[in-house]
């Protein structure tokens, strides 16, 4: 069976729903913890929206971009929705054409009473997307867009309208608009690479055919940060305006400097660098200037990662003799484990803070000394391993809704970019092409 | 390993979700969980303000929005540095590499033999700078392996300094990233966990 129409048709009417809506709220506010736990249940189509997603009228070619396919994924990706197979349910709509009437009232008496279709259309050298969302148990038209621009960006008008309905149900932004950064090798160095979220779309973004890590984006998704390896100089901190294609340098001190990671408010960068002789964590402002040290240990302290109100940041530390995950406040003070060898494995790296705040992932090592995700909640109180299998699976990067990570993975051979959901659902595999693609960063929307 | 996911959990799901729809026509104020169980709002952050702009929301009249897709500038590489790096790499290879237990650092026996005979071809040479990569296999985690090749290349550093090379020294890390053998099991872990000494161009 399918969910609960009338959550849908509560949504769809907005605030005028004025009683049952304040009563929900307080409960909502009272136990706001629930909505991690509803955002962690992915399992289960019971508590989401029932969507049912009509073909487009198509009036132009579309090169192999298919909007629909794009939109259905993007609503199935953001684990609110149920989409409808209309061929179970026995409709059939004419190709081409606006869904008619039967083939929407089918739908509706089945469940999906939330409805949304679409047409693509010519107009002067540009395509116009327009798409439509409906409300069957009020037989009303809720809302709409209409996109206008080049025949090329089709897909991405798609992923617009994916976030639109999101936004529409939830308030929240989505992420069908997120980008991904990577490394992937190439001309026998290993440059940095953009993609689509859905891993379409992947552009090459530098062209050292050296070596260049590490990708962290800035908070405005214009600009990228990446440890940057230069003909007999040490590995170096540099930015990538994407919007105009300069680049500089902002950490340039001797020894490594590594693991850049953006803090949310984007005024700051932490990093590592080995410049007193052992890994040390710093942060320095966007401009390079104001370098302030965070630890000081003999051993190694490496890979910060903020928390999304940028007061705290987690890390990898082998002070206690293996790398484990620690916390400390954002200016060093109340550091603290997170995890311990006897009770979470003797090799455990890479934290990444979920922009949710509610877990932190991190590259975990099992039985047969193979590497895995795992995530811990900051109170390590919660922990699990996410990912199985015989494979060695690592640098974790979190959407934007705290519901799936990126990572790199071996699991078909070379290593490639996946994401997964946080309950270790949902695997899909977003590389294929080239030798080798890791180290993936995923942008806010 | 998994944590428990009791039915009081599903129902508190479900109040969660309705909850979150119910928040769908109001004014919306995302809140992140923090360690202290207290939840805050982020930062507030510049919004999007790529080409396409923010989110505007449905409408029962829809106008023209203009979709451009994301900006995607180049950064080109400076051509000079990379000839210098060719050149570099080229210069020559008769300082063999020495090797590394799984996980160490410490120089072996056989590593120790090896960089005692490099310290007598690098004393014919003091005037030249050289530069010491460390580098592991691919075992150990991407972030962690860049730290484990500079301890590599900064052991290797001191043994031959003790030697009394006058060359000047560099070292670096490579951490898993430049293998010189790609194979997934101990056939190529051992040459892959290196140090590697290459000499700059004597300009």
């Amino acid at each position: 069976m399918h969910g609960c129409p009338h959550s849908a048709r509560r949504v769809l009417s907005g605030g005028r729903l004025a009683a049952g809506v304040l009563v929900v709220s307080a409960l909502f506010v009272v136990s706001s913890g629930a909505v991690e736990v509803f955002l962690d249940a992915t399992r289960g189509s019971i508590q989401k929206i029932p969507i049912a997603v009509f073909p487009f009228q198509e009036g132009l070619p579309l090169n192999g971009q298919d909007p629909l396919e794009v939109l259905k994924a993007d609503l199935r990706r953001s684990l609110l929705f149920d989409v409808a197979d209309l061929d179970k349910l026995g409709i059939k709509v004419a190709g081409n054409a606006a869904p008619d009437d039967e083939s929407i009232r089918k739908a509706g008496e089945a469940g999906w009473a939330v409805q949304v279709w679409g047409a693509i259309l010519p107009r002067d050298e540009d395509a116009v997307m327009e798409g439509t969302l409906y409300d069957y148990s009020r037989k009303e038209q809720v809302g709409g867009k209409r996109y206008v621009g080049s025949p090329a960006v089709v897909r991405h008008m798609a992923h617009r309208f994916a976030d639109e309905l999101v936004f529409h149900f939830t308030g929240e932004q989505g992420i069908a608009r997120s980008r991904i950064a990577y490394v992937s090798e190439k001309n026998g160095g290993k440059d940095l690479f953009v993609m689509d979220y859905d891993g379409y779309n992947p552009r090459q973004v530098t062209f050292d055919a050296f070596l260049n890590l590490a990708p962290s984006w800035s908070p405005d998704k214009q600009r990228l940060v990446f440890v940057a390896y230069g003909a007999g100089k040490d590995p170096q901190i540099h930015e990538l305006d994407l919007t105009t294609g300069r680049r500089r340098a902002i950490v340039t001190l001797p020894g490594l400097n590594i693991t850049p990671d953006w803090a949310p408010n984007g005024e700051e960068l932490a990093f590592t660098t080995t410049k007193d002789g052992n890994a040390e964590i710093y942060k320095v402002n966007k401009t390079g200037k104001g370098l302030e040290r965070l630890t000081n240990h003999w051993g190694a302290d490496l890979a910060p990662t903020w928390s999304p109100t940028g007061r705290e940041i987690a890390f990898t530390s082998d002070r206690g003799g293996t790398p484990q995950i620690y916390l400390m406040s954002a200016d060093g003070t109340n550091l603290h484990p997170l995890t311990y060898r006897d009770r979470h494995g003797s090799y455990n790296t890479a934290a990444a803070w979920s922009p949710k705040g509610n877990w932190i992932a991190y590259v975990c090592r099992d039985d047969r000394r193979q590497l895995k995700l795992c995530v811990i909640s900051p109170d390590g109180q919660q922990w699990r391993q996410v990912t199985t299998g015989n494979s060695n699976d690592e640098s974790p990067s979190w959407s934007a809704d705290g519901r799936h990570v990126a990572f790199s993975s071996t699991r078909n051979g070379k290593r490639d970019i996946y994401m997964i959901n946080v309950d270790g659902t949902g695997l899909e595999r977003l590389t294929a092409n080239g030798t080798f693609n890791d180290d993936p960063a995923w942008s806010l929307p | 390993m998994m944590i428990g996911e009791g039915k009081s959990l599903y129902w508190i799901g479900i109040a969660g979700l309705v909850g979150l729809l119910a928040m769908g026509g109001c004014a919306k104020k995302s809140v992140v969980a923090t360690t202290s169980g207290v939840e805050v709002a982020p930062p507030k952050v510049k919004p999007d303000t790529g080409p396409d702009g923010p989110l505007g929301g449905l409408s029962k009249s829809p106008k023209d929005e203009a979709v451009k897709g994301p900006p995607m500038m180049v950064a080109k590489a400076d051509q000079a540095e990379i000839d210098a790096r060719k050149a570099r790499e080229a210069a020559q290879k008769q300082l063999a590499d020495i090797y590394f237990a799984f996980d160490k650092w410490a120089l072996t026996d056989d590593g120790k033999k090896n960089l005692t005979q490099s310290a007598e071809a690098l004393k014919q040479v003091p005037k030249v700078k050289l530069l010491i990569e460390g580098h592991c296999d691919e075992r150990g985690s991407r972030e962690y392996n860049l730290v484990l090749g500079e301890k590599r290349a900064k052991e290797t550093e001191r043994f031959l300094l003790g030697l009394g090379i006058q060359n000047q020294v560099m070292v670096t890390s490579f951490g898993k990233e430049r293998p010189v053998c790609n194979e997934h099991d101990e056939s190529c872990y051992w040459k892959n966990r290196r140090a590697h000494l290459v000499l700059e161009d004597a300009k």
